[in-house]
């Protein structure tokens, strides 16, 4: 089965070293970046599954590179993590295509959960995808019947 | 220096209301007291010329009639003829019955004897040669005298002519009946104090006055004024007793004679009395109204005005809290925002450290001890800080935020229902009796359902708090009620009989952060979030308290349905 790959952005870098510590002692591989320029050089050259990306960023914010992420890499799921716990902010990431989003400070636990639940999305996704291109090239026995009655 | 500054704009609006009215009023009542009065004295005097001028012709053609009657006998009888009795009794008699002025008749011959008499005395053959009166009929031909005493020591005037005959001068002479002359002269009546009189040249009365003054005695009343005027002349003087009298004096033709008509002033003049008292009356009742008028205007505005910026002030205060609860929000939610950021470290480093520890433990490096214990409490003790940071710093962005509150009509009584649904489980354990005092017509509000029961929760927890404090176990009451104020709101009051709070703190009790219960227990934010989100649907909040008795909340939420 395949395994997660995390991307975190905040430009705090000691939150982003110590959570990465901590995701590697639960076994997940993480990528960091500490801004969204960076962040989405990153998802050009990586496959990334996930990303937790604060709403609150010097530069290019959160909700701008979400945006771009969305645009440029539709399949990538993206968890806000905002210290606002304004119900605007969360709705504004939501409608502009975040799959969930998380209040500061939050736990490890409850991070890793989200981050699961979004992979489980991209996979049933890609699930789909999958099936759906298959359906292209495999025909089903009954079509490869009307097709012979056709040819007589 | 408030009541000192209302009092200036009492005084200037009172002087104002006060003298306005007043300029006016009494200037139209001068100018019409004054025209009138000048029109008045013009008519009264003119009238009174009139009067003297008409009496003085009545006067005069007496005399001249009088004149008449005896230049006639003259002609119709010669001096022999009358120097008979018998004939000067028949010619008497003849006289009297045209007129009864006449009272004798008398003949005298050139030296001034007389020849012949008829009447009450005995005057015949007295010589009258050196008598005023006689000389001046031989001079002039006609005379009337002045009143004199004469022979008869009576007050008298006499008409005498003289005639010649055959070159012998002779002279009729008449005396005329002083009584009647007067009662002629006196007869004339103008208002309560009018009389006329004649006075002769050297100002003694040849009438006698009504009010006082015989004949023959001067009129020293007059004679300061006594002149020579040709025309009829008005003017006013004043009396012995210092009285105003209105004089209008003619002389008679002869010049002989002046005629006198005098009215006391206050007489003539009784209706510019009674308008005089009557302005006084009207200034006097006018003036009352307009001043009492103004003071009762005067106290209407200044109350207005009081009572308006007592409005303005109370209005002023409101919106200074509200834009500091407003400022204070803002604030605290970036400070909330910016702890959150180091809050999510520690967290994180916390968890991290804990994880180690249990890596450590696992491996056998580090041996159980009682330290390690009291480090693992103290990690423990961390995590929960770092929680209680994490709600303090959420309720404070709840209270900060400036949400757009959904707003739509909802049934107050049914909602106020579910909400007390909620809290009657905590309420009668505690023993609480909790009542919903309903109006009687069903009520509309328009508010964020979800937010409004944040608020009645939010109370109603408060109150149970209160009430459990005061009561304990058992005893407590809380009542909602709920009642349309006007038709633009809808007043819900929840009232407790808990502890109370005291004054100081009432002041204080919507500020964010502003606690009473006990550190850990409470943020000091609930009823600083209520105030706000009432406020932002658009409506109020207040709060009342009797410390040791209960409290009251009133709000006043914007009514619902059309």
């Amino acid at each position: 089965m395949e395994k997660i790959k995390l991307m975190l952005v905040d430009d705090e870098e000691r939150f982003l070293a110590t959570t990465k510590k901590l995701l590697s002692k639960r076994g997940i591989e993480a990528l960091t970046a500490t801004s969204g320029g960076e962040a989405l050089e990153i998802l050009q050259q990586k496959n990334i599954h996930v990303v937790i990306l604060d709403v609150k960023m010097p530069g290019m914010d959160g909700i701008d590179t979400l945006k771009e992420i969305k645009r440029r890499f539709p399949m990538v799921e993206v968890i806000m993590l905002t210290g606002h716990a304004t119900v605007e902010s969360a709705i504004e990431g939501l409608k502009s295509g975040a799959t969930d989003y998380l209040m500061k400070p939050t736990g490890i636990d409850e991070l890793i959960g989200r981050a699961e639940e979004g992979f489980q999305k991209r996979q049933r996704l890609e699930e789909k995808i999958r099936m759906a291109q298959s359906r292209k090239f495999m025909k089903s026995p009954r079509d490869i019947l009307k097709e012979a009655e056709q040819d007589k | 220096m408030e009541s000192s500054r209302y009092r200036t704009i009492r005084k200037i609006i009172l002087t104002c209301m006060i003298l306005v009215p007043f300029i006016p009023f009494i200037s139209v009542l001068g100018t019409g007291y004054y025209y009138f009065a000048n029109s008045l004295e013009t008519s009264t005097t003119a009238g009174m010329k009139r009067i003297v001028d008409d009496h003085r012709q009545m006067i005069e053609s007496f005399l001249f009639e009088r004149k008449a009657d005896l230049e006639f006998i003259q002609h119709a009888y010669t001096f022999e003829e009358l120097s008979r009795a018998q004939t000067l009794l028949k010619v008497f008699q003849l006289l009297q019955t045209k007129s009864s002025a006449f009272l004798d008749l008398g003949i005298f011959d050139e030296s001034g004897v007389h020849v012949a008499y008829h009447g009450p005395y005995e005057l015949k053959g007295k010589i009258y040669r050196h008598t005023d009166w006689f000389q001046n009929v031989m001079a002039h031909g006609f005379y009337i005298s002045d009143i004199f005493l004469g022979y008869r020591n009576v007050p008298h005037f006499i008409i005498a002519l003289t005639r010649t005959e055959n070159n012998r001068k002779w002279v009729i002479r008449a005396t005329i009946d002083t009584f009647m002359f007067n009662d002629l002269v006196k007869k004339i009546r103008i208002g309560a104090t009018g009389e006329a009189y004649i006075l002769n040249t050297a100002g003694h009365l040849q009438t006698e006055r009504r009010s006082g003054g015989n004949l023959m005695e001067p009129d020293s009343e007059y004679l300061p004024h006594l002149t020579h005027h040709e025309d009829t002349r008005a003017f006013i003087a004043k009396d012995s007793s210092n009285r105003n009298f209105l004089y209008v004096s003619t002389w008679l033709k002869n010049r002989q004679w002046q005629l006198v008509v005098r009215q006391e002033k206050a007489d003539a003049f009784k209706v510019l009395r009674i308008a005089t008292y009557l302005i006084v009356i009207i200034s006097l009742i006018g003036g009352i109204l307009i001043i009492g008028v103004a003071f009762f205007l005067t106290d209407r505005i200044v109350r207005r005005m009081q009572q308006v910026d007592a409005e303005k002030d109370q209005l002023s205060e409101q919106l200074i809290r509200a834009s500091r609860l407003a400022e204070l929000g803002e604030m605290s939610a970036g400070f909330a925002h910016e702890i959150n950021n180091p809050l999510q470290i520690i967290k994180n480093e916390q968890t991290l450290i804990e994880m180690l520890m249990a890596e450590i433990k696992q491996k056998g490096e580090l041996k159980e001890s009682e330290n390690l214990a009291e480090i693992e409490d103290s990690f423990k003790q961390i995590n929960l800080q770092i929680s209680r940071c994490a709600e303090i710093t959420q309720a404070i962005l709840k209270f900060g935020r400036k949400t757009e509150a959904k707003q739509q009509d909802v049934a107050l009584n049914s909602f106020i229902s579910e909400v007390i649904a909620m809290v009657s489980k905590k309420a009668s354990v505690n023993g609480i009796a909790l009542t919903q005092l309903v109006a009687h017509e069903p009520l509309y509000v328009h508010v964020d359902p979800s937010q409004l029961q944040q608020v009645f929760l939010n109370l109603f927890n408060n109150a149970i708090d209160a009430v459990i404090e005061r009561h304990g176990g058992s005893g407590g009451a809380i009542s909602i009620e709920s009642a349309s104020s006007d038709n633009r709101s809808v007043s819900i009051r929840v009232r407790d009989n808990g502890c109370g709070i005291s004054p100081e703190n009432l002041k204080k009790i919507f500020s964010p952060f502003f606690s009473t219960k006990p550190v850990g227990k409470g943020t000091g934010l609930g009823l600083s979030v209520c105030y706000g989100i009432i406020n932002n649907m658009g409506g109020s909040m207040r709060v009342s308290s009797d410390p040791g008795r209960g409290t009251t909340f009133t709000l006043n939420l914007p009514a619902g349905g059309s």
